[in-house]
């Protein structure tokens, strides 16, 4: 008798598309795994051909609630890549403290309310606040002094709205910056209780072989700028990322998925800038890493929460080394001028790799946009790493199970992340 | 923050979901400028720090719950929700998230309505359906007779 059993997860089950999670398992032997995500970019990249090159930054930011700042970071970089403007000095470094801002705000959301309750054992941040209410208030907290970077050099929190190619639409003065630095101070502090708290967690074992990717800048964690490298040897400037990685349609699945060619699966985000940029962080954050019993590389995805902590603290710390130095430029942008060409970005959102690739007509219009977001880029690794933990798993029960691949998935932080915690969950037994 | 506050959830590229930035843009010039109007992705931190501090918050928020779409629910916010009704954000940790965790840290208005306003699916788009835009005309209507009733509506001579 086959003895087939099914988990099938539906992420807001009525919201078409959202994201999903399919495992099947008959006699013990995996059938099949697939997670499969919502591609909200490929309406975005139609709906901005034939409009403006300015208003890329501002449609684009819409793509994802919680990393706005990325998306306009990359979408201007391709800009001005295209126009070869050189955004320098102050305005580059408010862009990088605008970066931090996101970093923060979006890394904290997640490994408090979203990443700890699953090592903890509560089925929400909700469930967590009734037992463990200061942690969950230091974490909205800290999330908080990240909203308030991006709020002030932003120009709001929610749909930062300040940015433009070339640079800002108004920069904020020196002392509108140094009004952040006293809960900057505080949140250093928090950023380092954070990185022992979530350490002591018991993580599940998973020693995987990835292919870390992520942007390498000569002198600084990286951010805004560098080429794109990898622990298994790439190293290529942003504008030959289509000659590396290619995004191919899988039978099994609408979405298109990302690959290294002829090579397959690679892994963006923190475990990769982590691995490829260590000896970048702050003196601070490379011994907090190393306290908390870090290598210089991980390897273990579940371990991806106590990185983010990590970088939490690098964000804050980078935060306010670039509001002491900082100088009130003179000009708000860079003056260019829009000619016909094609211009490429890639930025480190908080989850990853995020690449644009604009084609703007001598009119300054878009004639034709690519975007490649962090989380279609892990699909491939997150299946694969769904895979792996199933194998080690498949004596739990169900629900058991069910949780341990949730978990697995949220290693990730993908844009649906926060979804899963409200998911529908249907599980079938052949 | 302000002591009234209406905050309009959701992505204005994302079809339908833009009803409650949109009621935003229409209550713009109907309401006293001490009133607040926040457009809001619907990430909940971002709401409790919104409302916190705030007597008086009014929430709209696109909703699917299995009715028709375009009817409109108004909900005591602080009395809990059915429990078939979720807010239909596409991302993030929503509007009946952001309640029970306000609740857990005490990070509540004195006062929180919510109205929510049927939709079908979410997709990307930038255009309402008819009978969303209708609805958001509505409720545009129903917060102004809200704050109305509640004494807000009408502006004092000589004050903001």
């Amino acid at each position: 008798m086959t003895n087939a059993r099914e988990i099938s997860v539906e992420y807001l089950a009525r919201v078409e598309g959202e994201g999903s999670m399919r495992v099947k398992v008959v006699d013990d032997k995996i059938e099949e795994v697939e997670f499969s995500i919502f591609e909200p970019p490929r309406f975005f990249e139609a709906f901005m051909r034939g409009r403006p090159h300015t208003e890329a930054p501002d449609i684009t930011a819409r793509i994802c609630g919680i990393c706005p700042v990325a998306y306009q970071m990359s979408a201007v970089h391709a800009m001005e890549d295209a126009f070869d403007v050189t955004v320098g000095g102050s305005l580059r470094e408010l862009r990088r403290l605008l970066y931090c801002g996101e970093w923060i705000e979006s890394h904290a959301l997640h490994i408090y309310l979203l990443h700890a309750p699953d090592f903890l054992g509560y089925e929400s941040g909700i469930h967590m606040a009734a037992d463990h209410r200061e942690v969950v208030e230091q974490g909205l907290r800290l999330k908080k002094a990240g909203n308030s970077i991006v709020g002030l050099v932003g120009g709001r929190e929610i749909h930062p709205i300040n940015v433009r190619v070339g640079g800002f639409y108004r920069v904020p003065t020196k002392r509108e910056l140094e009004s952040l630095v006293s809960e900057l101070e505080w949140a250093r502090d928090a950023a380092a209780a954070t990185i022992r708290f979530v350490s002591g967690f018991t993580f599940p074992e998973a020693d995987m072989d990835f292919e870390f990717v992520s942007l390498s800048h000569p002198d600084e964690y990286p951010f805004n700028e560098g080429r794109i490298v990898s622990n298994k040897g790439l190293d290529l400037a942003i504008s030959e990322y289509n000659d590396y990685f290619v995004e191919q349609h899988v039978e099994r699945s609408n979405a298109l998925h990302s690959q290294i060619r002829e090579r397959g699966a690679y892994h963006v985000g923190p475990l990769a800038r982590y691995a490829n940029n260590f000896e970048k962080l702050t003196p601070f954050a490379q011994e907090m890493a190393l306290e908390a019993g870090l290598g210089t590389t991980v390897d273990n995805p579940f371990k991806s929460i106590v990185v983010r902590a990590v970088e939490v603290l690098y964000a804050v710390e980078e935060s306010l080394r670039i509001i002491d130095s900082w100088v009130q430029p003179t000009e708000a942008y860079v003056a260019y001028t829009a000619v016909e060409g094609e211009g490429h970005g890639a930025t480190e959102a908080p989850r990853g790799l995020l690449y644009h690739r604009y084609r703007i007509h001598d009119d300054g219009r878009i004639a034709d946009a690519q975007i490649v977001p962090p989380t279609a880029q892990n699909q491939l690794t997150i299946e694969s790493d769904l895979r792996f933990v199933l194998e080690g798993h498949l004596h739990l029960p169900d629900d058991e199970l069910s949780w341990v691949l949730e978990q697995s998935i949220r290693n990730y932080d993908p844009c649906i992340s926060c979804a899963t915690h409200f998911l529908d969950l249907t599980v079938e037994r052949g | 923050m302000a002591d009234v506050v209406v905050i309009g959830v959701g992505n204005r590229m994302m079809g339908d979901d833009a009803v409650g930035p949109i009621v935003i843009d229409r209550l713009a010039g109907r309401l006293p400028e001490s009133v607040a109007l926040v457009e809001s992705v619907g990430d909940a931190t971002h709401l409790l720090d919104t409302w916190r501090d705030a007597r008086l918050t009014v929430v709209v928020d696109a909703v699917v719950s299995g009715g028709v779409p375009g009817s409109v629910h108004r909900i005591d916010g602080k009395a809990g929700f059915p429990s078939s009704w979720r807010s239909a954000s596409t991302h993030l940790i929503g509007v009946v998230e952001a309640i029970d965790l306000g609740g857990a840290v005490d990070m509540m208005p004195d006062e929180l309505v919510v109205y929510g306003i049927e939709i079908g699916t979410v997709g990307p788009g930038v255009e309402l359906a008819p009978e969303i835009e209708a609805a958001a005309d509505e409720v545009v209507e129903l917060v102004v007779e809200e704050m109305a009733e509640s004494g807000i509506g009408y502006p004092v001579l000589g004050s903001r």
